[in-house]
């Protein structure tokens, strides 16, 4: 290919552009992705994809199953939090830093060696991947699915190219990044005035994007990075106003999550409308019933029945994969006292299955100690009050730390797994 | 190890984490095509993300802001108004276009049935947020200008 427009080094001009300004965005990239990746491996894990019917795709390889805690109550309320500010965070940066570098795109040879061209072929599937993950994850916290597959497992397998192509990038970048802060200190180019702002030199034996025939400057760096770090730091405060929620929602104001329903008791966010999730009226009336059940065996009750038991009241945040929390405080009784009257075994798994017809979050199982903890509830009430049909009237789970879809809402059924040892009467073998 | 860099390229460990990252990206491309009911859709959205971004995005606005920038700073040796004044003027338009990016579906009610349905919030709010926060972002850099326009040409 001859070397025309792009593909002639004089043709990219910005006087900014470097390994200097690449290797700053990086290191103000790294750390947010670091922790919106490990928080989204989290979150994969506070499903327990292990037990029951809980995993939304056949599993390839989870090498890091444990049971999800149950405290404290908002673990999940702020990891996934941070997973969505972060990442939200991150994506002013990721366009800066994908503008500091695009003359590299266009680098003439194609390939140098070998080695050089396994690292562009990291770099498609850098940048490809980075732009999917953060492209699909904003649209899901948003509820649009435009792109006609199913969100999870994209997501969730397309983050392990990115963070692949990622520590390919790391490794060979990082003499890069060194020698660009050897050269020109971590932060001394930020203290440059326009009249100061000269182009970067480029770096010694090493192919990067500092320009050979640069225009004057019209902007500093420190100037260009303001910028992206008030873009940056406007998106965080977006996400944080919907994952924390109370006077601070009022921050949220382009996120999802950032509108206020009233005063009244439940007056809070909504994950699926009863309307959405396909509930009828009918099957929530007096003629609802709870059926508790172990093995073959069933017990039946009523509403009344519920509230005729001990109540407990416990405040809880729902806390949603897509980024949002609220705290309320939740009245029913304990699953561990359900446990009990159905005959279940002591750490028995539990599936919560909802009148919902459909989809696969119309059931969860919860693990032995989720089933157990003192603070999981089939909650009858909300805030002193009835729940409301949106919010899964006329019972819901609501367990400490649990990822919001698996408080299962609308329950008909409670079904505990049957453990061999427990379900016999005499285990002393007095046969 | 010398005839090694030469024909390769890199150290032999450059070799091995390149053989890694690819074959962890293979592996997940396999179970995107194992349990993804449409994996075409999945290369699509992964490649079309490169040539949207690179090819159409990124020349976009740089074209856009050559054209304020000549407009504004032509010359060889332009006030420090004139490039004060194009400053001014890329901020607030970069960060407002940042928002509508991240924050299109809901700014332009790209999913309505969705979003309302499954929240109970409609999607009407954000367009006129999204104006508002606009208009203060472009009122205040017009502001700030207009403040610092004194300063500025005095120092000419």
């Amino acid at each position: 290919m001859p070397e025309v427009g792009p593909f002639r080094r004089s043709f990219w001009k910005s006087p900014l552009r470097g390994p200097w300004l690449a290797s700053f965005l990086s290191s103000a990239l790294l750390p947010l992705i670091v922790i919106c990746s490990l928080t989204g491996f989290l979150s994969h894990a506070a499903y327990n994809p292990d037990l029951g019917q809980n995993a939304l795709f056949d599993e390839g390889v989870d090498l890091y199953f444990f049971d999800w805690p149950t405290g404290p109550t908002w673990l999940y309320a702020l990891t996934q939090g941070l997973h969505i500010i972060t990442g939200l965070a991150a994506i002013p940066i990721l366009l800066a830093k994908l503008w500091a570098v695009i003359p590299q795109l266009f680098e003439r040879p194609t390939a140098r060696s070998i080695a050089h061209g396994l690292e562009r072929i990291g770099l498609a599937l850098l940048v490809g991947g980075s732009l999917f993950v953060f492209a699909t994850g904003v649209l899901n916290i948003q509820i649009y699915y435009p792109f006609g597959f199913s969100f999870v497992p994209a997501h969730y397998y397309a983050s392990f190219i990115f963070l692949a192509a990622l520590a390919f990038h790391i490794v060979t970048k990082l003499g890069v990044m060194r020698a660009a802060f050897r050269e020109r200190g971590v932060l001394r180019p930020l203290r440059e005035d326009l009249a100061h702002t000269a182009p970067e030199p480029g770096l010694e034996g090493r192919h990067t994007s500092a320009p050979v025939a640069a225009a004057p400057p019209t902007m500093t760096r420190r100037l260009l990075l303001g910028t992206v770090g008030v873009g940056s730091a406007a998106l965080a405060a977006m996400g944080t106003g919907q994952v924390v929620g109370g006077p601070l929602r009022k921050l949220a104001l382009l996120s999802p999550r950032g509108e206020s329903f009233g005063d009244g008791p439940n007056d809070f966010q909504v994950n699926k409308t009863a309307e959405s999730a396909g509930i009828s009226m009918d099957k929530v009336g007096a003629d609802w019933r709870l059926t508790l059940e172990v093995g073959d065996e069933s017990v039946e009750l009523t509403r009344d029945d519920l509230l005729g038991m001990e109540q407990v009241t416990a405040d809880l945040p729902i806390a949603c994969v897509e980024g949002w929390s609220t705290t309320q405080s939740w009245t029913g009784v304990r699953l561990s006292e359900l446990a009990r009257m159905a005959g279940a075994a002591e750490g028995a798994e539990m599936q919560a299955i909802s009148i919902q017809p459909g989809g696969p979050l119309r059931q969860a199982t919860l693990t032995g100690g989720q089933a157990a903890a003192e603070e999981s509830l089939l909650a009858l009430k909300v805030n002193g009050a009835d729940l409301s049909i949106d919010h899964g009237f006329p019972a819901r789970i609501i367990v400490p730390a649990l990822p919001g879809v698996h408080n299962t809402k609308w329950v008909e059924k409670l079904a505990w797994e049957v453990k061999d040892s427990a379900s016999l009467p005499n285990p002393s073998g007095a046969a | 190890m010398k005839r090694f860099r030469y024909e390769y390229g890199a150290s032999p460990v450059h070799l091995l984490v390149a053989l890694t990252s690819l074959a962890v990206s293979a592996w997940a491309l396999l179970q995107v095509f194992d349990v993804l009911s449409g994996p075409g859709r999945f290369l699509i959205w992964l490649l079309g993300a490169i040539v949207v971004h690179d090819f159409i995005f990124l020349p976009l606005y740089s074209l856009l802001d050559r054209a304020a920038a000549g407009a504004l700073t032509r010359g060889d040796n332009p006030s420090r108004l004139r490039i004060a004044a194009l400053n001014h003027l890329r901020i607030p338009v970069l960060l407002s276009g940042l928002m509508l990016l991240v924050w299109y579906p809901l700014v332009l009610s790209r999913s309505p049935g969705g979003f309302d349905g499954a929240t109970g919030m409609s999607t009407d709010i954000y367009l006129g947020r999204w104006l508002l926060l606009s208009a203060v972002l472009f009122a205040g850099s017009a502001l700030l200008l207009a403040l610092r326009a004194r300063g500025l040409r005095a120092e000419e």
